[in-house]
């Protein structure tokens, strides 16, 4: 196949480098933001995901009161930051096409490598596969049961190995591997 | 391409930005109940009818039809009341905390959480006095904080102050409604 980032021009080894930093640095901030707001067990993205909707409770039939007494630490306690349907609805609108738009980059610069092609076609499979199952695991924690929050943290984890493999195969073969020259 | 790079602006305009906390919550309650020891929260579960009776009212229901107002005592001497409030706004929620005195006027007023877009107008409008107009007020009376700082800060401030007022409107009603009325 004629395009090889081996043997591509210096300035498209240095865009696809550029490129790589850019998502890398995005991809770093967005673990940041999910420890922040969701976390990385299933407790925790199940508690931002089925919310209270899961455990919604019909209003009494005359207003009741409940007290209870409180400390400072309970009011120190962090919430939950909950992801209700209507945020997720946005949420998945805003970030699936932005997704699909990064794995179909990733997919191009796994093109120009050179791998065997079962190894291509598996790469370009997690480069989408993680997204899905991101929001998949999201919608299933939400509708169907808690438990589907393992499939989020496996989309997650699989969106930072794949940005991982193809970044680090096409660091390696742009700017550290000997190409023979063809004659 | 056209299409897609207008889609890709409308989906980055419409996406909310995440919550930052300006003020944390226990530093709201020394403020807002100063002095006080022991604390109780109450939650107030509305039924049917009363969370229509506060819609009616304030144009909004707490998360959930729960209300929680939590009381502040120095040893048997009461302190006040104090509520979190919750404001939906298209550019994403602030919290409100409004305290009360024992006999029953507004303490004090501090936004608690906004979104990152908003954080610059909340100060903009806290700077500018916002939360001064809000002092000793009773419920029945209106809050009127966007009203006083027209043309004197800028307009996103202007229009923070206008979802804080409503913040504080809904406390208002909420606090003399299921509060003062159930104490007395």
């Amino acid at each position: 196949m004629p395009y090889d980032l081996r043997r591509a021009d210096a300035r498209i080894k240095w865009l696809v480098t550029c490129l790589l930093a850019t998502l890398g640095l995005s991809y770093l901030f967005g673990a940041v933001m999910v420890a922040l707001y969701a976390g990385f067990t299933p407790g925790r993205v199940a508690a931002t995901y089925a919310g209270p909707e899961m455990t919604m409770q019909m209003p009494p039939e005359t207003t009741m009161v409940v007290t209870h007494p409180m400390s400072m630490t309970d009011f120190a306690r962090p919430e939950t930051h909950a992801v209700d349907t209507d945020l997720l609805i946005q949420d998945t609108h805003v970030h699936v096409p932005m997704y699909g738009v990064i794995a179909a980059a990733l997919s191009l610069v796994v093109l120009g490598l050179s791998l065997p092609r079962a190894w291509a076609l598996g790469l370009i499979t997690l480069l989408f596969a993680a997204p899905w199952l991101d929001f998949a695991g999201m919608w299933l924690t939400k509708f169907a049961s808690p438990h589907f929050a393992i499939v989020t943290l496996v989309g997650g984890w699989a969106m930072g190995a794949g940005y991982t493999v193809v970044a680090a195969l096409a660091v390696k073969q742009m700017w550290f591997s000997q190409v023979k020259e063809r004659s | 391409m056209k299409q897609l790079m207008l889609t890709a602006v409308l989906a980055t305009a419409l996406h909310i930005t995440p919550a930052v906390v300006l003020v944390k919550r226990p530093d709201a309650v020394q403020a807002l109940l100063p002095g006080a020891d022991v604390y109780l929260a109450r939650e107030v579960h509305l039924s049917n009818l009363d969370a229509h009776r506060l819609h009616q009212v304030v144009d909004w229901s707490p998360e959930d039809g729960v209300l929680t107002l939590y009381t502040g005592k120095a040893g048997a001497t009461a302190v006040g009341a104090l509520e979190f409030v919750r404001v939906d706004t298209p550019h994403g929620p602030i919290e409100v905390a409004v305290g009360f005195t024992p006999q029953g006027t507004v303490r004090g007023v501090i936004v608690t959480k906004a979104t990152v877009e908003m954080k610059p107008w909340v100060l903009e409008a806290v700077a500018a006095g916002l939360t001064n107009h809000y002092r000793e007020l009773k419920p029945g009376e209106a809050p009127g904080g966007a009203a006083a700082l027209a043309g004197h800060t800028g307009n996103l401030a202007e229009y923070i102050a206008g979802e804080v007022d409503k913040g504080v409107a809904r406390a208002l009603a909420a606090y003399g409604t299921f509060y003062r009325s159930a104490k007395t």
